[in-house]
């Protein structure tokens, strides 16, 4: 099967001179979750950004589906670390968004966006502006509206970094249930080896700048992943394995 | 709530109202000089339909000024955000326009523009564009990167961004630049009939003045400052309807510069 998402040698440096990336190189097959793991500022998100056709790679090639990225694509969905939900909207109207800017008829995408927000537990709230919802409720919505199009890849940029720690593990969980029901390729860009370990496929440590992808490790635990894996003896064996590769990466 | 806040402000007018009844009756001060409230309130209705008959070349070039002001003010400031020339070579020119006084202007422009509506309207216009400009180009300009980046990873245009993100965003501040606009656009009027004018409410209170009548002269001032509340009443209210999402402070917004 042809890869989803294909990272060729690619590399950052921004017009001022600052290198971010110095060079990644890797393959998502379709379906999997894959994490890109590292410490604050380690240009982890520009990566995810050059993914989804919002920045240029200074070097290197990234390919999506066979083609070369040359700017943002209609079957993606990205999540960011904020909601950016558009405050005169209400939650439903939110969700529709990618529907009226990528010129679909709303009337086909209604049910789906109903669908996305009972699944994601927020239907109650379809008709409320998002002033009205909390942090976690908010960041749900944003993972419903990168869904509404039925992309094929999902970009997620640390999505629940905001987030409180008991909130933040509830969400990785809906979001496993999500993804399992709708099969989407998923990179995820995280600071947290927990949340790393607990939701992805496979795991990518980035060293601190210029980045490159130091370690790489493939998460065998079973699906579906359970809150009380977090306390198994293998899954802290990831932890502390992608602990120990992020403090060789960091150590000077 | 809102109906408790109104009911200060209006004791103390009326605390007001009922000091200067009573100053001007213990001190017997001329009518000439100052009427008594009761007697302004009476000419306001004895004269009312003279009153009227100025008022409304008054209120429909107000609203006219205003609402020129407003396309304007948005055309103007949708051009300083996409355009680098008008930016850079016209917006410090406007800034310096405003250096002006525009009063000062207002006989320059009866000699250019006539006697007629025209030069009024100008004028109107010249005063209450500003606000306008300066508090749209600040909405449009103001929108959180994070809400381009959304809209451009979902293939937004550039013309989608504006109608969907940049426009909507600036709503609150373009009504805040509004309601300035609305009292501007009342003194830019007020000053062109003062100047040259043969009716209007400008008009009236400088006749009335050269008939040293000033009992009618204020009942024009009172009529002319009710008109200007209720028009900016007419602003806020849609306000209301149009930025439903804006939490309410107190305090009424504007990023007037």
């Amino acid at each position: 099967m042809r890869d989803s998402v294909v990272v060729d040698g690619v590399g950052k440096t921004y017009a001022g001179g600052v290198e971010a990336i110095r060079e990644a190189r890797f393959r998502v097959a379709p379906g999997e979750f894959l994490s890109l793991l590292g410490p604050s500022g380690c240009g982890k998100s520009t990566l995810l950004m050059m993914i989804a056709g919002l920045l240029a790679p200074s070097r290197g090639s990234i390919r999506v589906d066979d083609a070369e990225v040359q700017g943002p694509r209609r079957d993606v969905g990205i999540v960011f670390q904020s909601p950016v939900l558009l405050p005169w909207r209400t939650v439903l109207d939110n969700v529709l968004l990618p529907v009226e800017m990528l010129r679909l008829r709303r009337t086909d995408y209604a049910r789906r966006a109903r669908d996305l927000l009972s699944m994601a537990k927020v239907d109650d709230f379809a008709a409320k502006l998002p002033h009205e919802l909390s942090g976690g409720m908010k960041q749900r919505v944003a993972i419903c509206r990168a869904l509404v199009h039925d992309p094929a890849l999902l970009l997620m940029d640390e999505p629940f970094s905001a987030l409180d720690a008991m909130t933040r593990d509830q969400m990785g969980l809906e979001l496993l249930r999500i993804w399992d029901v709708h099969k989407k390729t998923v990179v995820f860009v995280t600071h947290s080896i927990r949340e790393a370990v607990f939701l992805s496929d496979r795991v990518l440590v980035m060293s601190p700048r210029p980045a490159t992808i130091g370690f790489e490790t493939d998460v065998k635990l079973p699906r579906p992943r359970t809150m009380d894996m977090q306390e198994a003896d293998e899954f802290n064996r990831y932890v502390g394995l992608l602990r120990h590769s992020i403090e060789a990466g960091t150590r000077p | 709530m809102r109906g408790r806040s109104l009911l200060w402000p209006l004791a103390v007018t009326l605390a007001a109202l009922v000091a200067w009844e009573a100053v001007v009756a213990a001190l017997r001060v001329k009518t000439l000089l100052l009427p008594r409230p009761s007697l302004v309130a009476g000419v306001l209705w004895s004269r009312a339909p003279l009153i009227l008959e100025h008022m409304w070349p008054t209120f429909y070039q107000i609203v006219l000024g205003f609402l020129l002001s407003l396309v304007g003010g948005v055309v103007v400031a949708v051009l300083l955000t996409y355009s680098e020339i008008v930016r850079k070579g016209f917006y410090p020119l406007i800034v310096v326009s405003q250096i002006v006084p525009k009063v000062a202007v207002a006989p320059l422009f009866v000699v250019w523009f006539g006697l007629g509506d025209l030069s009024r309207l100008l004028l109107a216009f010249l005063i209450a564009f500003f606000p306008i400009v300066i508090n749209t180009a600040t909405g449009l300009t103001s929108v959180d990167d994070d809400f381009v980046r959304m809209a451009r990873g979902y293939m937004g245009t550039r013309r989608q961004i504006f109608t969907k993100i940049r426009l909507p965003h600036a709503m609150p501040l373009i009504f805040g630049g509004m309601k300035i606009s609305i009292t501007l656009a009342v003194i830019g009027v007020v000053v062109a009939e003062f100047v040259a004018a043969q009716r209007g409410i400008g008009y009236l209170i400088v006749m009335a003045n050269g008939l040293l009548d000033t009992p009618l002269m204020m009942a024009a001032i009172a009529a002319l400052s009710l008109m200007g509340l209720a028009l900016y009443g007419v602003v806020a209210g849609l306000e209301r309807l149009v930025v439903y999402w804006q939490v309410r402070t107190e305090t009424p917004r504007g990023g007037f510069a």
